[in-house]
């Protein structure tokens, strides 16, 4: 748990954008793992293990309220507008807005480093269609970086 | 491998390409080009989601997940280190002056609202299962309980309980490892709180009136039995 809890919590915190939400699902999804440790039959699985446990409790909270923050609800008026802070920022909300079946597989890649059969595991689909998944999501990113750079005049 | 093949391998997997990718790319400038462009919006990924991470949410992780094993029992384990301080207090029992852990527990209730309005581990089989393992017993409840959790404090984690009472809602947070000089109390945005040390750290009471937080208080002493302290 130690050694997964960072992974975890950003995972979820990236599902969900509250971190008060994301840390209730990651101590809700250990506890679930811990009382379901016999059923891991193979430990070098236990990292896609819990990342499947925590999406399934993230769904589990969604279910449960229809409060689901995005981006979309920040008021980016009432943030710092550093540079780097903005840039960063922007990638963030770049990364919110992708629709939630491109978003997912490239959490748990970043984040996860997860490869694209374990992912398919994890989310119960085929390797190829995560692929196409990926594919899609750094296309969608890519294009909005390009247009972010033009709006900032900096050309990419 | 073709351009088209090593730019659909490098959008899905721009850290795992095959060798002959690499070959690929050390020969077609514009592939070479897409790489580059790719690496770079993984950088500013990496950067971006890599959230902060709420400090000790792995020791409380591992603390939640040994002691709150199947169903309430184990609920227990954790809160022994919270409320096995239980009525310690009482032989620490002094006023103190600053009243900062008193208005600590106002503030953490005012920042989890939702505490107020929703349930969580609603029902009296969590608060009970967490105070046998501490061993102590309710002679009667203490109100109906509707919120149990786990949270961060300024100085750890504590046990975040809320019960409905005849007199409106009452907060309870106990907080194991921090040490109280003395008791301590505050008022502050409407909610009134009150602070005492136990033997290995201490308790809050948050009410909206000091008269109600007293009998809160008051309940306590009466209704909880404690076979050990």
């Amino acid at each position: 748990m130690r050694a997964y809890g960072a992974i975890l919590y950003r995972f979820a915190y990236w599902l969900c954008r509250d971190r008060h939400l994301a840390e209730d699902i990651v101590q809700d999804a250990c506890l679930r793992a811990w009382n379901a440790w016999s059923d891991l039959r193979d430990p070098s699985q236990a990292k896609v293990w819990l990342m499947a446990i925590v999406r399934n409790e993230y769904l589990r909270s969604r279910s449960r309220s229809r409060n689901d923050l995005s981006l979309d609800d920040v008021d980016e008026n009432q943030l710092p507008q550093m540079p780097s802070f903005a840039e960063r920022l922007e990638t963030e909300e770049m990364v919110s807005r992708l629709p939630g079946t491109y978003r997912e597989p490239l959490l748990l890649q970043v984040l996860g480093g997860f490869t694209c059969a374990e992912i398919a595991g994890i989310l119960g689909t085929s390797e190829g269609a995560v692929m196409t998944r990926l594919t899609r999501a750094r296309q969608a990113l890519r294009q909005r970086f390009a247009s972010a750079n033009a709006v900032r005049g900096t050309g990419s | 491998m073709n351009c088209l093949e090593f730019r659909r391998l490098k959008l899905a997997d721009p850290r795992r390409l095959p060798p002959d990718a690499g070959k690929h790319a050390a020969g077609c400038a514009a592939c070479d080009a897409f790489a580059r462009e790719v690496d770079e919006t993984e950088a500013a990924l990496d950067l971006a989601l890599t959230a902060p991470v709420p400090e000790g949410l792995e020791d409380r992780i591992i603390f939640r997940s040994r002691h709150l094993r199947p169903a309430w029992r184990a609920w227990a384990l954790a809160a022994s280190v919270a409320l096995g301080v239980g009525l310690g207090w009482i032989a620490w029992n002094a006023q103190s002056p600053s009243g900062q852990y008193a208005r600590l527990a106002i503030e953490h209730v005012v920042l989890e609202p939702e505490s107020l309005t929703t349930l969580r581990n609603a029902g009296p089989e969590a608060f009970q299962a967490v105070l046998r393992e501490l061993g102590a017993t309710l002679n009667e409840p203490l109100g109906t309980v509707r919120y149990v959790r786990l949270c961060p404090v300024e100085d750890g984690f504590g046990w975040h309980v809320v019960f409905d009472t005849p007199h409106g809602l009452a907060t309870l947070i106990f907080v194991p490892g921090k040490a109280l000089r003395g008791r301590e109390t505050a008022s502050m945005s409407g909610w009134n709180a009150l602070a005492q040390p136990t033997r290995s750290g201490y308790y809050a009471i948050v009410t909206a009136s000091a008269a109600h937080t007293d009998r809160v208080d008051q309940w306590l002493r009466e209704r909880v039995v404690w076979s050990r302290s």
